[in-house]
C-alpha cells in the first residue's frame, strides 16, 4: 500500500512539492498566529505569578486589580499587614502608560522595592530608589538608557524576562511612590494589595484569589483571543482544502488505476488507505516546513509566538488529521469508479 | 478444472433512452486448456462477455461457471477474491500504474492478495524473465514500449497464477513487430489447467485459437431456400439485440417496426406493408437487429425471409449507400 503512494508521490513530485511549499506557509501562518495566543494565555498567569501573593485585596466592588477603577488609600495596606495570617501584603499601583521617544505603549507597575511585584532581573539589577525602572522584554531599550514614562524621567537599571501582559505589551517597574506620581499625581492611592498569607476583607474592601485575577485579566483579552483562534482555524481549514484540491485532482488522474485495482481484485482498504497515506505524508512534511515557516513569520508579529514542543506535537496531531480529512473527497472518488473503466481503449 | 459454462445469458442495458441487449439466451462452453477468441464488429458485445467473465459487470440473467464458482452470485470478499485469484485480465491499454516500475506492477497485484514480500518479489521477477523482460525490471511504463508494456501486463494477470485469463484486444495498440512475442506468449498461456479468452478484431490471432466464437454472424454469401413465417397478430419475428442473416419481405399483413426504450415503452419506427422489405442491414454489415419486428395491426402476417445473397438475386445488387437511404425513409433495415 504504502509503496504505491511512495511511488505515486515521486511520479507527481512537482505537484505535490508545490502543494508542501503552499501548504507549509499556511501552516507557518496557522502555527504563528496559535502561537500568538499561547503566548497571551500564558503571560497573564505568568504577570499574576510574578507578584508571589496568595491573595489580592481590591476595592468593593472590584472585580482584580489589574482592570479596577476603584482605588484603595495605600493605608489598607497597613490593616491587612496587621491581620493574623498575613506574612506581607504590599500595595500596588498598576496601569497603562507610555514610554516617550519614540512612544510606545507600555503597563506600568508599581510595587514596593524589594516587596511583591519586584521581577527576577535577567540583565542589570533591581530598581532601589525612585527614578530606577525596571523593563521587561519587548522594549529595545538599554539598561543605563534614560526614558520618560508618563512624563516622569527614569534611569533603566535592569532587565527581566517576563512581565509583558496585554497581548505582549511590555511593563515598567518602578516604585509604588513614582507610579503614584504618575498615575495619581501623588496621591497614596493604590489598585490593589498583594497579600502573602491568608487574609479576610475589609470594610470597603474585598479579597480575590490568583485565579480570578487570572479571569479578570483575560476577559478583555477574550475577544482577540477568540478572533487568534478562528482565524488559525480557518488556516488548518484552507491546508486541508489545499491538500484536499490536490489529492482530489491526483485521485481523478488515478481513476483508471483504481478501475484496474479494482478489476483485479485490490480490497478497498488498499485504495482508500494509498489515498489517506498520501495526504497525511503531504500534511506532515508541509507541518515540518510549516515550523520553520512560522519562525520566519514570528519574526515580523509585534507580539511573541509562543511554539514550544506542545504547539509542534500539535501541529503534526492536527496535520494528520488535516490529511485525513483533506483525503476524504478523492477516496469517495476512488471508491466510486466503476472498475468497467479499465476495459475503455 | 476450469471449464466455462455460460448458460442463457442475457445483458440489457439502457444506451440513448432505449435498450441495448448485447446478449440474449447466450451460451458457451470453454474446455481447459482452450484458447478462444471472441470475433465481431464494435459494439457486439466482446468486452462486456469479457468483463462478465471477470465478474465486472453482472448479466441480466443466466449464469457463469468457472470452474465449480458461479460467478454471476459473488458479493462483497468472494467477488474480490475470485478477481485477484481466479481471473487474470489483460487490459487494451494495457493499464500498467504508470508510478511503479514493471516489477513493481506485478509485485503489488501479489501483495494486495496477501502474498509475503519476499515470494512476491521473486515470481515477479520470474514472470519478467519468462515473458522476456529481466532486463527492463526496473523501468516504469513510460520507459517501455507498448509491446513490452503488454508482456507486463500479461506477466502481471499471470502473477497469481490464475485458471482463467481474459485479454481484451491485446494487440490493438501494438505494431506488428510488437505483436509477434504477445501472440506467441498468449498460445503458450493456453496450457492444461487454464483457459484463455481474447476478446479481438484481429484474424492474425485465428490459427492461435482452439475455439471462436463470433459474436455477429458473417453476411453470409449462401443461398438457401426461402423461409416463410406465419406470424399472428402481435407475434414477434425477431428482437432487438438479436443476430440476424436474414432479409425480410413482406406477403400479406403488416410488420411494425418497434424500438424498445429503457423505460419499459416502445418507440414506433416503421410499418412495413406488403411488398416492401425490411432487416438488410443486420446480414449485410455483420450488426444485431437494432429493433423488433412484430406482426402488427389486426390480422395475422406472412413474411418470408432470404439470405442477402437471394434477396440480391430477386430484387438486383443493393449497394450500402442504397440500403442506408432505404434504413433512413423508415423501412427500418436491421
Amino acid at each position: 500500500m504504502w509503496l504505491v503512494s511512495v511511488r505515486d508521490l515521486q511520479f507527481r513530485a512537482r505537484r505535490f512539492v508545490i502543494a508542501v511549499i503552499v501548504t507549509s506557509l499556511v501552516f507557518g501562518i496557522a502555527l504563528a498566529i496559535d502561537g500568538m495566543r499561547r503566548s497571551v494565555q500564558s503571560e497573564t498567569p505568568a504577570i499574576v505569578a510574578l507578584f508571589g501573593a496568595d491573595r489580592w485585596v481590591v476595592a468593593q466592588g472590584a472585580t482584580g486589580p489589574f482592570t479596577t477603577t476603584r482605588v484603595l488609600g495605600a493605608t489598607a495596606a497597613d490593616a491587612v499587614r496587621r491581620q493574623p495570617g498575613v506574612k506581607r501584603a504590599d500595595p500596588v499601583v498598576l496601569s497603562r502608560t507610555v514610554i516617550a521617544n519614540p512612544a510606545k505603549d507600555a503597563n506600568l507597575v508599581g510595587h514596593v522595592l524589594g516587596g511583591l511585584g519586584s521581577p527576577p532581573i535577567s540583565e542589570g539589577r533591581s530598581a532601589q530608589k525612585s527614578g530606577e525602572a525596571v523593563l521587561s522584554s519587548g522594549v529595545s531599550i538599554d539598561v543605563g538608557a534614560r526614558i520618560l514614562v508618563g512624563g516622569k524621567a527614569f534611569r533603566v537599571v535592569g532587565k527581566t524576562p517576563n512581565g509583558r501582559y496585554y497581548f505582549g505589551v511590555p511593563t515598567v517597574f518602578v516604585s509604588l511612590r513614582d507610579a503614584q506620581e504618575i498615575v495619581f499625581k501623588g496621591q497614596p492611592l493604590v489598585m490593589g494589595i498583594a497579600v502573602k498569607g491568608t487574609t479576610r476583607a475589609l470594610a470597603g474592601t474585598t479579597t480575590v484569589t490568583n485565579s480570578q485575577v487570572v479571569s479578570d485579566l483575560n476577559r478583555p483579552l477574550a475577544g482577540g483571543v477568540q478572533s487568534i483562534v478562528v482565524m488559525a482555524v480557518l488556516m488548518w481549514l484552507i491546508a486541508a482544502g489545499i491538500i484536499g484540491l490536490i489529492v482530489y485532482l491526483s485521485a481523478i488522474e488515478r481513476m483508471r488505476d483504481f478501475a484496474v485495482f479494482k478489476a483485479t481484485g485490490a480490497p478497498s482498504r488498499v485504495i482508500v488507505g494509498g489515498l489517506m497515506l498520501q495526504a497525511v505524508i503531504v500534511s506532515l512534511v508541509a507541518a515540518v516546513v510549516g515550523v520553520g515557516v512560522s519562525k520566519l513569520v514570528g519574526l515580523g508579529l509585534p507580539f511573541p509566538s509562543e511554539l514550544g514542543a506542545a504547539g509542534i506535537l500539535q501541529l503534526f496531531a492536527i496535520s494528520v488529521v488535516v490529511g485525513v480529512l483533506a483525503s476524504l473527497a478523492g477516496v469517495r472518488r476512488a471508491l466510486t469508479t466503476d472498475p468497467a473503466v479499465a476495459f475503455g481503449g | 478444472m476450469p471449464e466455462i459454462r455460460v448458460r442463457d445469458l442475457t445483458m440489457e442495458y439502457s444506451s440513448g433512452g432505449y435498450v441495448v441487449r448485447p446478449f440474449d439466451h447466450f451460451d458457451l462452453d470453454l474446455a481447459t486448456g482452450n484458447l478462444a477468441l471472441l470475433l465481431g464488429a464494435s459494439g457486439c458485445g466482446k468486452t462486456t462477455l469479457l468483463s462478465m467473465l471477470a465478474s465486472i459487470l453482472t448479466p441480466t440473467s443466466g449464469s457463469i461457471h468457472v470452474g465449480d464458482v458461479e460467478v454471476t452470485g459473488l458479493k462483497g470478499a468472494a467477488l474480490a477474491a475470485y478477481r485477484r485469484r481466479t481471473v487474470g485480465v489483460v487490459f487494451q491499454a494495457f493499464n500498467l500504474i504508470p508510478s511503479l516500475t514493471a516489477q513493481e506492477n506485478i509485485y503489488m497485484s501479489m501483495r494486495y492478495a496477501g502474498v509475503a514480500r519476499k515470494p512476491a518479489k521473486s515470481r515477479s521477477e520470474e514472470l519478467l524473465a519468462m515473458v522476456g523482460l529481466e532486463d527492463r525490471m526496473h523501468h516504469r511504463p513510460g520507459k517501455l514500449s507498448g509491446g513490452q508494456q503488454q508482456r507486463v501486463a500479461i506477466a502481471r494477470a499471470l502473477a497469481l497464477d490464475p485458471p482463467l485469463i481474459v485479454a481484451d484486444e491485446p494487440t490493438a495498440s501494438l505494431d506488428y513487430v510488437q505483436v509477434d512475442g504477445v501472440i506467441r506468449l498468449l498460445r503458450e498461456l493456453a496450457a492444461p489447467g487454464r483457459v484463455v479468452v481474447i476478446a479481438t478484431h484481429d484474424e492474425r490471432l485465428l490459427p492461435l485459437a482452439d475455439r471462436v466464437v463470433e459474436l455477429t454472424p458473417r453476411p453470409s454469401s449462401e443461398s438457401r431456400p426461402p423461409d416463410r413465417v406465419e406470424l399472428a397478430a402481435g407475434d414477434v419475428l425477431f428482437r432487438q439485440g438479436a443476430a440476424g442473416d436474414l432479409v425480410y419481405e413482406v406477403d400479406s399483413g403488416r410488420i411494425d417496426i418497434v424500438q424498445e426504450q429503457s423505460d419499459g415503452g416502445e418507440n414506433l419506427l416503421a410499418v412495413v406493408e406488403p411488398g416492401n422489405y425490411f432487416g438488410e442491414l443486420a446480414p449485410m454489415f455483420g450488426l444485431r437487429r437494432a429493433a423488433t419486428a412484430r406482426a402488427g395491426g389486426e390480422g395475422p402476417a406472412v413474411v418470408t425471409g432470404y439470405t442477402l445473397r437471394d434477396f440480391r438475386a430477386r430484387r438486383g445488387e443493393i449497394t450500402p449507400t442504397a440500403v442506408l437511404d432505404h434504413a433512413g425513409d423508415g423501412e427500418i433495415g436491421s
